[in-house]
């Protein structure tokens, strides 16, 4: 009885998980597909031609959004790796208010912030620009990589550091043969936050980006909203592809190591 | 009160075996001690006594009735884990009251013998303490009140001291054993330290590799263990071989007298044994029973002197007095004492 | 030597510096200037006088408050409803069985996938002409289209929340069920071995473990949908729409004197978000320890 239901939810989450995808793939190879057949009446590869010209600016919108997205995970690496490891290993004053203002753009919405700087951008003549939507980026993009990856720290601990110091490695051997191995799952999976974050941020692209960066999202958003679904399926599904692949590298850490995610249960 | 029958009780694994055909019978109020080295079933075997594992085959009773079927949480055999395993959710008073409170026991009434528990843990007025405030020790006590307020029907400890350091060891060994005299509760104790065995159990059943090897009191594994394994978990390596004849062996170092009523092994092929500290270093010059052997090495051990010999090929390890003293490689004869020599069999 | 104490000193806040002063300038510097254009500091414009007088107008519209409720309807339901099925899957998927590597992966296939292509999938499943309806047809069970419930620009917003759903019951589902593989069985066999049973063990053995991963992420989630944008402009009533949808169409206006009005309209529902926030941890909470 038990194993039955368990079968039965399995199936359903299989269903559910694909049922949103699957279609895409054949409205993307449709021309013609009107109610109610199950299949299109028209095959064509258009909208996959479609997406492959210069004027749908499909290339473009995907370079951009891949260049953002690595820049803005770097970027967070870069700021939120040290902090994370200080709010781990390291006690100090006011360290749960620290702790707390690293949160607070993911709990609170962020939208009065993004038009605020949105005004200080334009002053500063950052809108248009490529490192303005970076920067507006980041902001949901530091909470998330400092949340992983101060777990993560708190769970490796320096023993193991500190036994290779008196073992005579210096502090780049250390890090480099002992820490980063250690931590490189974590950082995988805050890697994979920060990119998929940058991948999909619709408004504050359109917002700071001016319509003269322009992204995937923001390609794709007209097609939807203009329910041209051949298109709108192929550059979903382009959209779709690098998300999938970071996710298949992913997995296994999502879902084994506690510690990774654990992180979430002590906001 | 309760008695524990195991019948038969078997549990495979993929292709291993964890307990094969284990036959045992624990009277009412008895403490039993499940002994042996790690992976040898024992815990296994606990865990089908709670339930938490289905056996294979095979059956356990309480009072004589088969519980297989009965789910865990209506059995009433309480475990204790090496962790304390206390929910970190709640105080200590909500922890031991927990099982009190799945019998939606009355508020006042739990109150009541939580607060009892744990006074006989010794830890009056903890109540209101959090489980990560508590010393390892406490966590220790406060998860065997949780379990003891329930009144089980019996009591599994699965290596319950093995986190604690030497002296809180021995205290809770004590405290154990006072809590099971006085509440008279079935208890079964697994752990792979013999010498804790010793302490605590009436009877204990010593495992290896899924097998019972010998179910006794605790002085029987010194001096009637039941084989050359057993013997060697008990610490004692002295073997020298023989061929048994009535109350004589005959060994490659002569004839050595045996109280014939005390063996289990009928004449044939034998192995004789004599206990590190029975053997008698400085024999009168006309006692029997004596043998030739050499000093290989000694080591002063402050309480005696731990002598190491050949005897007939064989290594022995014999207690000395603290002053005993013998140059290596000297000849020496012992005396292996006629009440103390046990016949184990060739394996 | 006492160089070298002062750096001991200095090497904790340096290493958080970075990321504190990207966040204050950004977030708090974006919020504070938010702030102050609310209350009419919008030098832009040539108005420098604080005033509550664009509270005042939002305050006073109609439309604010459908909106606000809609917003808070669908964030609320979207929020409670991925959350008790992120834990009722977790359960299901932290047992161990033959597959149970490939059905966790199938289980976060939605996490990495953006908002915008799940809207259009989820479109493309139930809208009145969508697959959905075509089984339906397929099957005998509807004539046209139009007997097919409507669940794409309705009021109630079902192709919202299904995305939502779609999008947030995995991000919960694996954060709980990695909190579950760090607690392990054994607390639960304690509590069997003590008499509980199976919803026993679950009320008050694992909920309370697991409610602190749970009340985080819920606590995301409810923040993300209820600022967020895109969905409910794509699949929701023009009218009433949401309210960051209604702030930044105002916000976004060629006309720069409505920017005020955005900005008051963004503040509120930003506090109001706060206060929920609050209330909902106290509660569960709450809720869980009694």
């Amino acid at each position: 009885m038990n194993k039955i239901l368990r079968w039965l939810v399995l199936a359903i989450i299989v269903i559910t998980a694909l049922a949103p995808i699957l279609p895409q793939f054949v409205w993307s190879f449709s021309h013609r597909w009107l109610f109610p057949s199950l299949l299109p009446s028209q095959w064509s590869t258009e909208p996959w031609e479609y997406v492959f010209t210069a004027t749908s600016r499909v290339g473009e919108g995907f370079f951009n959004s891949l260049a953002i997205a690595v820049v803005v995970s770097l970027l967070s690496i870069l700021v939120g790796l040290p902090a994370s490891r200080a709010l781990a290993l390291h006690n100090f004053r006011g360290k749960s208010a620290i702790e707390w203002l690293l949160m607070v753009p993911i709990i609170v919405p962020g939208i009065v912030a993004t038009m605020g700087i949105h005004q200080v951008f334009i002053r500063l003549g950052l809108t248009d620009t490529f490192i303005g939507v970076c920067l507006v980026h980041l902001i949901p993009c530091i909470p998330y990589m400092v949340l992983v990856m101060s777990s993560v720290f708190a769970n490796y601990g320096t023993e193991l550091e500190d036994t290779a110091r008196t073992l005579g490695a210096g502090t780049f051997s250390v890090w480099r043969f002992v820490t980063l191995p250690g931590i490189l799952p974590g950082l995988l999976v805050a890697t994979m936050f920060t990119f998929l974050i940058s991948w999909g941020q619709y408004i504050t692209t359109v917002l700071i980006g001016g319509g003269t960066i322009i992204t995937l999202p923001m390609v794709l958003f007209p097609f939807i909203s203009g329910t041209n679904y051949p298109n709108a399926a192929a550059i979903s599904l382009v959209f779709v592809a690098p998300a999938i692949l970071v996710l298949i590298f992913t997995s296994r850490q999502l879902g084994r190591e506690s510690s990774v995610m654990g992180g979430f249960g002590r906001l | 009160m309760t008695s524990v029958v195991l019948r038969d009780l078997t549990r495979r694994f993929e292709n291993v075996t964890a307990v094969d055909r284990l036959n045992l019978e624990i009277n009412s109020g008895e403490l039993v001690a499940f002994l042996g080295p790690s992976g040898c079933g024992k815990t296994t075997t606990l865990r089908m006594i709670t339930g938490l594992l289905l056996p294979s085959s095979g059956d356990v009773l309480f009072d004589d009735r088969s519980i297989v079927t009965v789910p865990t949480e209506k059995r009433g055999a309480v475990m204790v884990f090496q962790k304390h395993l206390l929910f970190p959710t709640i105080s200590v008073g909500q922890n031991v009251g927990f099982g009190l409170r799945m019998q939606k026991v009355e508020k006042k009434e739990m109150d009541r013998r939580v607060s009892e528990m744990l006074e006989l843990v010794k830890l009056p007025g903890f109540e209101n303490r959090r489980a990560h405030q508590l010393s390892g020790g406490q966590q220790q006590r406060v998860a065997l009140a949780r379990a003891l307020v329930v009144h089980p029907k019996v009591l599994l400890l699965d290596e319950p001291l093995a986190n604690l350091d030497a002296n809180l060891r021995l205290e809770m060994r004590e405290l154990i054993r006072h809590i099971q005299r006085e509440l008279g509760i079935t208890t079964v104790f697994v752990t792979h330290d013999q010498e804790e065995a010793v302490m605590l159990a009436d009877r204990i059943a010593l495992m290896f590799d899924g097998v019972l090897q010998q179910y006794d009191v605790p002085q029987a594994f010194y001096q009637q263990p039941s084989s050359v394994r057993v013997a060697h978990f008990f610490r004692n390596d002295n073997l020298l071989g023989g061929t048994r004849r009535g109350d004589q062996v005959e060994t490659a170092l002569g004839v050595l007298q045996i109280d014939a009523a005390r063996q289990r092994i009928l004449d044939g092929a034998v192995l004789v044994t004599v206990r590190p500290e029975d053997v008698n270093l400085t024999p009168n010059p006309e006692a029997g029973n004596c043998v030739e052997a050499k000093v290989l090495l000694q080591v002063y051990m402050g309480t005696h002197t731990q002598v190491q010999l050949d005897v007939a090929g064989h290594t022995w390890l014999v207690h000395g007095t603290a002053d005993f003293q013998a140059r290596v490689g000297d000849p020496i004869r012992i005396q292996l004492p006629q009440p103390r020599i046990w016949l184990l069999p060739v394996s | 030597m006492r160089w070298l104490s002062l750096m001991e000193k200095l090497r904790a806040p340096l290493m958080i510096l970075p990321a504190v002063a990207t966040i204050i300038l950004l977030f708090f510097g974006g919020l504070l200037v938010g702030l102050g254009q609310s209350l009419g500091y919008f030098p832009a414009i040539d108005s420098y006088d604080l005033t509550l007088q664009y509270y005042a107008e939002v305050l006073s519209d109609n439309i604010f408050f459908e909106s606000l409720w809609q917003t808070f309807r669908l964030a609320l339901l979207s929020t409670v409803m991925s959350s008790v099925l992120a834990i009722a899957l977790a359960l299901v998927l932290r047992q161990t069985f033959k597959g149970s590597r490939f059905f966790t992966f199938m289980f976060q296939l939605s996490i990495p996938i953006p908002h915008l292509v799940a809207a259009a999938g989820i479109v493309l499943l139930v809208s009145q002409s969508g697959i959905l309806a075509r089984g339906a047809y397929a099957l005998g069970l509807i004539d046209a289209p139009r007997d097919f419930p409507v669940m794409v620009f309705d009021r109630p917003g079902t192709a919202i929340q299904l995305t939502y759903l779609w999008k947030e019951v995995p991000f919960i589902g694996v954060v709980v069920l990695a909190v579950l593989q760090g607690i392990g069985p054994q607390y639960e066999e304690v509590a069997r071995t003590l008499g509980a049973n199976s919803w026993q063990r679950f009320r008050f053995v694992l909920l309370p473990l697991i409610m602190p991963g749970v009340l985080s992420t819920s606590i995301i989630v409810f923040a993300y949908v209820f600022a967020s944008y895109e969905i409910p402009l794509l699949l929701g009533v023009r009218h009433p729409t949401t309210l960051p949808v209604l702030a930044f169409q105002n916000y976004q206006d060629p006309d720069l004197s409505l920017r005020p009005q955005a900005m008051a309209m963004s503040i509120i529902l930003t506090l109001i978000a706060i206060v929920l926030l609050v209330a909902y941890k106290r509660l569960a909470n709450y809720a869980v320890s009694r």
